[in-house]
């Protein structure tokens, strides 16, 4: 957990924004909201402080949780060690970095992916279990499905500017949990060939929501 | 090593994702330890994935399940606060785990408050342990420089997190358990209960090479028979314990006490 957030610098840079000149400067972004704001004062802060965090914060992982896991009940155990992980360790999030929706999703899906791998490591283990509760629902991703988990989600749109090899490396590392090895060998395709897919995809994605930290 | 980064470069979307397998982990986050562009990188990333979320509204009922259980855990000052209720497993032997560095009682000793608050990384790692089922609880020694130890724990953290890690355990003979935990070349050696071999003696730690050769791997220092030791990035299929004159010796002198190695 602690590895997902390593630079526990707190401070902030400010800086004055001039008026466009013909070059960009690198710097972090000088924005923080209440939210990252609330989340920042957590650290030093009781428990009553954290409410509004929840409120705000829980949505996010619990949506990230369900998207990769899909069943309701996984998806608030997860939720639940997310959001009390997220007071533990209030004091790694640097809001230079992400914000605190970003460093909650992050969290939020690292335990999730491992909770998709650790039952796929118990089946695999288990072989002649052929586990009704879980295998019924799968982590196989179909594309209606993925449609449907998509609906709302900021991203959706950019999906349409990936090429379709590049679409689906992606939403099946995403929604699968899967590695890209894993991902490569579903998909009958060469290891760097996948590896490829999902940065290109990434890089589109990022283009076409207008991320920038630099 | 201008390759490797290369590697770390292209991973980095992947690790964003969260799919690579662990040895990439490591390699990836050697290039974000030095490389500011590449965290920068990484946190853009992150936000893409973001992205894909939809804000879900969860089960009332887990508010108020959060909020009890950092009500509980914070009667400490909330900068002491212990990570150990953080996980839904709470350790059967948290208690013990503290126990070697508790009664050194001299300077060294790293504060209390903060010690917890590293146990509970190892708590948290341990929880992915039990979700794989490793049958057992590990713990290394609190007695080291506090930078070390954040290191050491973060490599713990890691090794238990590895689903393709092994545990090996034994008894010793003449007394005691021996466990090492090994992921990848990262060895946590781990025992207990050893009985004192006296003044003239110490027991000596030992890496199996593949072909049988053997190569120290340190003295062991045991505190009240209990004794941890991390070795990371060795080349070995296994490891073993001697009792050897004090000092130790070049090669071993007398039968391993314990032996643990696959196969």
């Amino acid at each position: 957990m602690s590895r997902n957030v390593r630079d526990t610098r707190r401070e902030r840079v400010r800086i004055d924004r001039e008026p466009s000149v013909g070059h960009t400067v690198r710097v972090p972004s000088p924005e923080t909201t209440p939210l990252d704001d609330a989340l920042v004062a957590c650290a030093a802060g009781t428990p009553d402080a954290f409410g509004p965090v929840y409120d705000a914060l829980a949505p996010a992982a619990y949506g990230t949780a369900i998207g990769v896991l899909r069943d309701p009940d996984h998806a608030a155990e997860v939720t639940q060690e997310v959001m009390v992980e997220v007071w533990q360790t209030a004091a790694k999030f640097d809001p230079a970095r992400a914000t605190a929706r970003t460093w909650v999703v992050t969290l939020a899906r690292r335990r999730a992916v491992d909770r998709v791998r650790a039952e796929q490591a118990r089946r695999d283990r288990d072989q002649r279990d052929l586990d009704t509760s879980v295998a019924g629902s799968g982590y196989d991703v179909v594309s209606e499905d993925v449609e449907r988990r998509l609906e709302g989600a900021a991203v959706r749109r950019c999906l349409e500017s990936l090429t379709g090899t590049q679409r689906e490396a992606v939403v099946d590392a995403y929604y699968g949990g899967r590695t890209y090895r894993e991902v490569a060998e579903r998909l009958g395709a060469a290891l760097p060939t996948v590896k490829t897919r999902i940065r290109d995809g990434l890089i589109r994605l990022r283009n076409c929501l207008g991320v920038n930290h630099g | 090593m201008a390759d490797s980064t290369h590697d770390a470069w292209d991973l980095l979307p992947a690790y964003a994702l969260d799919a690579v397998d662990d040895l990439e982990r490591r390699t990836v986050e050697r290039l974000l330890d030095t490389d500011p562009a590449a965290r920068r990188a990484l946190d853009e990333y992150r936000e893409v994935v973001a992205a894909f979320t939809v804000n879900t509204q969860p089960p009332p009922a887990l508010r108020d399940a959060v909020m009890s259980r950092i009500e509980q855990g914070t009667t400490a000052a909330p900068g002491e606060r212990s990570t150990v209720d953080d996980v839904a497993w709470s350790g059967p032997d948290v208690e013990t785990r503290t126990g070697p560095g508790h009664s050194s009682g001299d300077g060294n000793v790293v504060p209390m408050a903060r010690r917890r608050r590293r146990w509970g990384l190892v708590a948290a790692a341990a929880a992915a342990v039990v979700a794989v089922a490793v049958p057992t609880t590990v713990a290394i020694q609190a007695t080291v420089e506090q930078n070390q130890l954040q290191q050491q724990v973060d490599t713990v953290a890691q090794m238990m997190a590895d689903p393709s890690a092994q545990l090996l355990r034994s008894e010793v003979a003449g007394g005691g358990q021996a466990s090492v935990l090994v992921a990848g070349e990262d060895f946590l050696f781990s025992a207990s209960d050893l009985p004192d071999v006296g003044a003239d003696s110490t027991y000596q730690l030992w890496l199996v090479g593949a072909e049988g050769g053997v190569t120290s791997a340190g003295l062991l220092d045991p505190q009240e028979g209990s004794v941890e030791q991390l070795l990371q990035g060795v080349d070995g299929v296994g490891l073993a314990v001697s009792v050897e004159p004090a000092g130790g010796s070049e090669q071993p002198t007398t039968d391993p006490v314990v032996v643990l190695a696959e196969g």
